[in-house]
């Protein structure tokens, strides 16, 4: 479980978030909304311990993790980052294996065969054992997106964090990494996920965090977050429910 | 991969057969080799071999070695092809220190030590400037070395166009081309610990650098220290670079193309490019510098500008031949 208690996070000298208590529940599958420049991946980068708080405490199974060693907190979380340049040339399978970089002391330089076997699993996980020798920049966006998943799962953390996993991709590619994503939550993974399509929250997150006005507007289940209001406390816009035959809801920007 | 390192090694062996083959005073193999077991010998090929030869092809491995580490090194933590061994300011740093020394009539003897000292201070200076928070603004550091490089450079001009003496101007204007010229075993002595410690910082660098590939935040959530990396990469290149610049100078072209051939050879897993590259800047600046002493001579070319007319054209064509380097 992910603990935040009075969390204030800045950048710079601007505090972005501030008074934040919060739980992600272990195996859960939450989503992390809100405006752009809310507040979302600065507060992704403290839970990954990449973002010291100013004020309160991250905690994960109990465990502060901005009080661990950069290694020791890479074996708790996972964050895939979203777009960052990366070297050319690099091949799937090397970039899925820099996620074993904790797992290894200073001086372990080689492979053992559990990373290999790691490396093998992630790759399996996210359909992308085929393209294990492809340089990563053949591929097309969703396959990068699932790459950098598999990073993520080679790094065998209990917890992953993602910052717009379906940013850039097209409906079924993004469709793929959610069900992906909820697949991985069935297996016992904590999954904190910025999304920008409130939709895409509601079809697939256990949960909703709702950011806004510098801290969370509300979290819970999917159902009581989106409603009306929160909505546009968040978006600064009108946003009307559709129920669906399936009892599910959507929600649209009425003209 | 083993075996490519093998062929470089060879290649690298090759280079100093070549560099003992080749000078002034035509030498036959079977002379050389004789030369070569008697190194306390009185003879004249015996004095050549040990006291000429071997030690500037020792000096140009040394030079060659660390300037292709170097920047393979800083290429890598800031993923930028772009990047040579002296955006570090170390070497415009050194030659400013060197013009001024000359200016004011220091002793040759001291130029060295004055060279090595100045070269790390403006790399500290640089480092310095380019510090945020416990770690290193790469956009910084580029920023903050092109810039005290231009001034240090400003400062050799100066020194040059005031300079009341021509020798005073020539030897400064040899400094900045590169040459190995005068250099001996003494020299390759006293820079050989500093070498030796860049290149131990280097290789405690290799896991970080080859999880850098990935980009700084997927590094660092796989739980690299960002900012102690990137002090030893730049702790490392700075030693590197000033032990590269006091025995040679500036010899421009290996530090910048010799990692991008490397890497087209062997791949980008730091654990094999860096060896190559010092096995490949070794035995490139080898071949350059036999070249220098024997093309011209009894004078000697300057190694910077032999590198320049040579290895840039023959880069450039390899680059449009098969494209961009990886």
């Amino acid at each position: 479980m992910i603990a935040l208690t009075n969390l204030a996070l800045t950048a710079g000298k601007r505090t972005v978030l501030a008074g934040i208590d919060a739980t992600f529940e272990r195996g859960a599958f939450t989503a992390v909304l809100g405006a752009n420049g809310a507040g979302k991946t600065t507060l992704l980068r403290g839970i990954a311990g990449l973002r010291a708080p100013a004020e309160g405490s991250i905690r994960i199974d109990g465990v502060d993790v901005h009080a661990l060693p950069a290694t020791q907190r890479a074996l708790r979380v996972a964050m895939i980052a979203a777009d960052e340049v990366v070297l050319e040339g690099l091949t799937v399978r090397e970039v899925v294996a820099t996620g074993r970089f904790p797992h290894h002391r200073w001086w372990e330089w080689n492979e053992r065969p559990q990373d290999r076997e790691a490396v093998a699993r992630a790759l399996d996980d996210v359909e992308l054992v085929d393209f294990a020798r492809r340089p990563i920049e053949t591929l097309s966006s969703g396959e990068r997106q699932r790459a950098w998943i598999a990073l993520g799962l080679a790094q065998e953390t209990p917890v992953l964090l993602l910052d717009e996993p379906t940013s850039h991709l097209d409906v079924r590619a993004a469709h793929d990494v959610l069900r992906l994503l909820r697949g991985l939550c069935a297996s016992g993974k904590t999954i904190v996920c910025v999304l920008h399509d409130v939709n895409e929250a509601a079809a697939f997150a256990d949960r909703v965090a709702l950011i806004g006005d510098g801290g969370i507007i509300a979290a819970g289940a999917c159902d009581t977050v989106l409603e009306r209001t929160n909505l546009e406390r968040a978006y600064g816009i009108a946003m009307e429910r559709a129920p669906m035959p399936d009892g599910s809801v959507r929600l649209f920007v009425p003209d | 991969m083993t075996l490519r390192l093998a062929a470089l090694l060879l290649l690298a062996l090759c280079a100093s057969a070549a560099g003992l083959l080749i000078g002034g005073t035509a030498l036959g193999g079977g002379e050389i080799l004789h030369a070569l077991m008697h190194p306390h010998g009185a003879g004249v090929v015996d004095r050549i071999v040990w006291d000429l030869r071997l030690p500037r092809i020792c000096i140009a491995a040394v030079v060659g070695a660390c300037l292709a580490l170097c920047g393979a090194l800083l290429q890598g933590m800031l993923r930028n092809p772009l990047v040579d061994p002296y955006l570090t300011g170390v070497s415009a740093g050194s030659a400013a220190a060197i013009a001024v020394a000359l200016m004011i009539g220091v002793a040759p003897a001291g130029l060295p030590a004055i060279g090595f000292g100045a070269g790390l201070g403006a790399a500290i200076l640089v480092a310095a400037l380019a510090r945020r928070g416990s770690g290193i603004d790469s956009n910084r550091l580029i920023l903050a070395g092109v810039s005290l490089s231009t001034l240090f450079a400003a400062i050799v001009t100066l020194a040059i166009v005031r300079a009341q003496s021509s020798d005073f101007a020539g030897a400064v204007v040899a400094w900045l081309a590169g040459s190995m010229a005068g250099r001996d075993w003494h020299d390759l002595w006293t820079v050989l610990p500093y070498a030796g410690a860049g290149i131990v910082l280097a290789t405690f660098s290799v896991p970080a650098l080859n999880a850098l590939r990935v980009g700084d935040v997927r590094a660092r959530s796989a739980g690299v220290d960002i900012d102690r990396a990137q002090w030893i990469i730049l702790a490392a290149s700075s030693l590197l670079a000033a032990s590269s610049v006091v025995l040679a100078g500036m010899v421009g072209f290996i530090g910048l193309i010799v990692p991008h051939i490397a890497r087209r050879l062997v791949g980008s897993d730091a654990r094999v490019m860096l060896p190559a590259c010092a096995l490949l800047g070794a035995a490139l600046c080898t071949v350059a510098d036999a070249i220098c002493r024997w093309i011209v001579a009894p004078a000697e070319l300057p190694i910077g500008v032999l590198l320049a007319f040579i290895g840039v054209p023959a880069f450039l064509y390899l680059y449009l031949r098969q494209g961009a380097p990886r």
